[in-house]
């Protein structure tokens, strides 16, 4: 199968790649970008372990053809943290103990970023309407609930 | 010392493993990239039972960019089970197949595209065989047999009989017997399987996948490879979860080793949200009956335990697997006679482990029927458990002492928090409130010898390193290691780092599964703390000129007891002792004192762990009977974890059980066949609980502060996601006047018990008990 070229943006950078054109966002991101953050779960879209932003908003990478990414700016949970200073949802999941495992982490994070830049100051509920599609085996989600309301400092 | 003068453990720091995860840095075994790393990829069976009479792989060999090509003729047959006994799965199907999914060929290719082309040009002639698919169909005679040595399908037998249960049955003031079913449910860990395998022309293998105990998958490894143990590097990497469903050992790595070995590159093998449903583990179907005789005021005077367990193809952790769930009950529960039967059945459908709350229809039985019995005595769901409750200082009737319990508290206190007695009293329809107690061992010995050991490095700075062999599954054993290690030598967590879980340089551990991780990890890691700070004590107590016994290390220094300010820092005592020939090198070791004699099946007495946690559950929930769906409302849950080293893990410990144990696996988890096949192998089809199911949790943390433990702590993890299934089964039971007999309670299974409600204290479903089965030879 004949390659095409993907040209958008990744965490801030202009990329092109080369891309088989049945191939997935996600493939592109961990096997050609090596952008291994983003975690394929289910395959089937339903997990949401491989939540990336596309243009803000929340997608299932894994679901998702890696050209229709075309021209867009995507974010990966590796362009979260600015200047090694973490985004503070991510330190709200480090103290208020919403990490486990970790592997649903990163979908986890970037689906409630995408509820934090439209939504500032969400109610429980909100946080998780928002989060509905994102399974988490390990919390019970107790905590990323309390993690999320804590980083919009409604907690 | 007092708890408040603990300067690092019982607090909620945050974890050391959380910052690497938020940021996407952690590496998982899927993750990993090593150059001209090829794509693994497995042909299983599609049939449940069938002879393998011819493989063909001359067309897939020939395929450009395939690399390997393996079959069962690659493997000399070798087999695995984690006993002598028990070793029963080839890890590659010579003769037959026994699943649909058992593993029949492999292949390496530069990509998955080959890969998957390459399976489909295998050619496997199969001679299909009559296939059994449920416990009663295996046992009857006639039967068709899975493996020639195991007459009937019975895999495994244990029989335990404790004092005189025929005659104690005739003095009791009540008898009940009833009889429970529970189905498949699975672990669905976020993470699937996944293995990457490295040989080295040294002759030596790296390996990576998530496990539940390097150790022992380096050894299982050794012995099929045939490869020295020594040159068996199982490495550390971040495991995404486990929950029973990573400890046995899988055909997958053996292939995926086999493979880079036949290919000479490195091979990643990812399993599919399938694969990892039907190719790893799953949790048993089973169905039990019980007997229980009571006194007047609701005492367990005798208790007759029949259960089947449908163990699937393979032993995997058969024997285990069968006496735990009684072990649980008779850990929680004071009895004098009390007689098990458990019988684990082959049938052709995918290998069954250990699960987190292993055992639903047991467990969920007992606590029913106790339900029922208290209200034939007409007394309250709590009166009747604290009378049978477990005390410290007891003896369980197999002969395990239980130095500290805190059961009742757990009971009071849930009681306490959700008004249980008095929602009871104040009934609103389709409302319900349940009650659930349990306990569960901490660590029981598992084929590991030597229990855990720990070493500990300074380095010039004063920063120390701790080598371990514990693992860490997701549940924060790295955070518990350093954070004991951190409270022993005085200095932050920051400035101690962790090296474990890797065989070619940790020291060996029993695994992450019974539980065992903190109690005996993490007193192995206290003890080699200790030894470095005494080590410490003596050089510092000259720089000090001070007796080694009034230092105090703390904040990085040491100093005399009361006079902080004029320590010496810890990097300057590591430094002098350099200069000295006396270099800090901290070890220890801790084996749990278990009875060695204790075997699952020839000898069930003794001594089985050295210590066990308990809990207790209460679930709040309202039911619509016509949809038959659930909503939790409240649950509150406590556990007698011994010391919460690190209240915030504990919790999320408690909050994870309720949603795996209660939510899912009460309200919706199960599996569904048709001739072998699971027909819900995917997260699209398998109900897992989001994040909009979950109701207000109210975690309580009960400590007894065990004798042994490291600071008093036992284990965390487990008792809630037990004690919450029953909870949620006997709150769905009362909000509808029902005492539900098969799990999990779906919608279907609740408007179908709503619809043919009887009257009576009785069970919704008439189902057939499960009976000795009479093993003599024809």
């Amino acid at each position: 199968m004949n390659k095409q070229l993907l040209s958008f943006t990744v965490n801030g950078e202009k990329v092109d790649v080369a891309v088989r054109p049945n191939a997935t966002l996600l493939e592109v991101l961990r096997e050609d970008l090596a952008l291994t953050g983003v975690k394929e779960g289910c395959s089937e879209g339903v997990c949401g372990s491989c939540t990336v932003l596309m243009d803000g908003a929340p997608i299932r990478s894994c679901i998702t053809p890696a050209l229709e990414a075309s021209g867009s700016s995507i974010l990966t949970i590796e362009g979260l943290a600015e200047g090694g200073r973490l985004h503070p949802l991510q330190q709200a999941f480090i103290d208020k103990g919403a990490v486990q495992c970790g592997f649903c982490t990163p979908g986890m994070i970037l689906a409630a970023k995408a509820l934090l830049d439209s939504n500032p100051n969400p109610s429980a509920d909100d946080v998780k309407t928002a989060l509905a599609g994102n399974f988490c085996r390990c919390t019970g989600y107790r905590k990323i609930i309390q993690a999320v309301r804590t980083a919009a400092g409604s907690d | 010392m007092p708890e408040d003068d603990y300067s690092v453990v019982g607090k909620s720091v945050p974890r050391v493993d959380a910052r690497a995860k938020v940021t996407g840095e952690a590496l998982f075994t899927a993750d990993i990239a090593l150059p001209r790393m090829l794509v693994g990829k497995i042909l299983r069976s599609p049939y449940p039972h069938a002879r393998i009479l011819n493989i063909d792989t001359s067309r897939a060999e020939a395929l450009h960019g395939v690399h390997a090509v393996v079959t069962g003729k690659d493997t000399a047959g070798e087999k695995w089970g984690v006993f002598r006994y028990t070793r029963d799965q080839q890890l590659l199907c010579v003769d037959k197949v026994r699943y649909v999914g058992d593993e029949v060929a492999a292949v390496a290719a530069v990509d998955e595209d080959t890969a998957i082309e390459a399976l489909s040009l295998i050619q496997v002639e199969y001679e299909e065989l009559p296939a059994v698919f449920d416990c009663r169909s295996a046992i009857a005679e006639g039967a068709p047999v899975i493996h020639d040595d195991r007459p009937r399908n019975l895999n495994v037998s244990v029989k335990i009989d404790v004092g005189d249960v025929e005659s104690a049955f005739k003095d009791a003031h009540i008898i009940r017997e009833d009889t429970f079913v529970a189905e498949e449910d699975s672990y669905f860990m976020t993470e699937p399987y996944a293995v990457v395998a490295d040989y080295h022309s040294d002759g030596s293998i790296e390996v990576w996948m998530p496990n539940a105990s390097p150790h022992t998958k380096a050894k299982a490894l050794s012995n099929a490879l045939r490869l020295p143990l020594s040159k068996v590097n199982v490495r550390k990497i971040t495991i995404g979860g486990a929950f029973g469903g990573r400890s046995d050992v899988f055909p997958a790595e053996f292939i995926t080793c086999l493979l880079s070995i036949r290919s000479s590159r490195p091979v990643k093998l990812v399993y599919t949200r399938e694969e990892n449903s039907i190719a790893t583990r799953m949790g048993h179907a089973m169905t039990t009956t019980i007997k229980t005789g009571v006194d007047r005021e609701g005492r367990v005077v005798a208790r007759d335990i029949v259960s089947y367990l449908d163990g699937g193809a393979y032993s995997s952790t058969g024997p285990i697997a069968t006496s735990v769930p009684f072990l649980c009950h008779e850990q929680t529960y004071k009895m004098e006679n009390v007689r098990f039967h458990g019988y684990r059945v082959y049938t052709n459908k995918p290998v069954r482990g250990m699960i987190r709350i292993h055992g639903r229809s047991f467990a969920c039985g007992i606590d029913t029927q106790l339900d029922m019995i208290a209200e034939e005595l007409g007394i309250d769901p709590v009166t009747i458990r604290l009378r049978n409750a477990r005390r410290p200082g007891e003896t369980t009737p197999t002969g395990s002492y239980v130095a500290s319990c805190g059961l009742v508290e757990c009971i009071e206190e849930t009681a306490e928090k959700s008004d249980l007695l008095g929602k009871l009293k104040d009934r609103k329809p389709n409302v319900g409130i349940g009650m659930g107690i349990n306990s569960v061992q901490t660590g029981f010995p598992l084929g590991i010898r030597g229990g855990s050991q720990a070493f500990i490095k300074f380095h010039e700075d004063g920063g120390a390193t701790v080598i371990s062999g514990v693992v860490d599954n997701g549940q924060g054993n790295d955070n518990m290691l350093v954070q004991i290690a951190a409270e022993v030598l005085g200095l932050p967590m920051a400035d101690i780092r962790l090296i474990s879980a890797d065989t070619e340089v940790t020291p060996t551990d029993a695994g992450s599964y019974s539980m065992i991780s903190t109690f005996g990890g993490g007193n192995a890691v206290k003890r080699a703390a200790e030894d470095a700070r005494s080590q410490l004590f003596e050089v510092a107590s000259d720089m000090l000129e001070a007796d080694p016994q009034d230092l105090v290390a703390r904040g990085g220094k040491i100093y005399v007891k009361g006079a902080p300010s004029a320590g010496v820092d810890i990097g300057k005592v590591v430094r002098k002792a350099l200069i000295m020939g006396r270099p800090i090198m901290g070890r220890g070791a801790f084996a749990p004192d278990v009875d060695q004699r204790r075997e699952w099946i020839t000898n069930p007495r003794g001594q089985l762990s050295q210590a066990f946690s308990f809990g207790a559950t209460v679930a709040e929930v309202e039911v619509d009977p016509e949809t038959g769906l659930v909503t939790a409302q409240r649950v509150t849950c406590a556990q007698d974890c011994g010391f919460a080293l690190n209240p915030v893990i504990v919790e999320g410990q408690f909050e994870g059980g309720v949603a795996m144990g209660g939510q899912g696996g009460m309200l919706g988890e199960e599996h569904r066949w048709h001739e072998g096949h699971v027909l819900n192998p995917s997260m699209m089809e398998y109900k897992i609980p989001t994040i909009k199911d979950m109701p207000e949790i109210d975690p309580i943390i009960v400590e007894t502060i065990d004798p042994v433990g490291p600071y008093g702590a036992k284990e965390a993890g487990m008792s809630v996601a037990m004690s919450a299934a029953q909870a949620y089964c006997n709150a769905v039971g009362n909000a509808l006047g029902i005492y539900f007999n098969h799990y999990p309670l779906t919608p279907a299974r609740i408007v179908d018990a709503v619809a043919n409600k009887k009257p009576g204290i009785r069970t919704a479903w008439d189902i057939e008990p499960a009976r000795i089965i009479e093993t003599a030879k024809k």
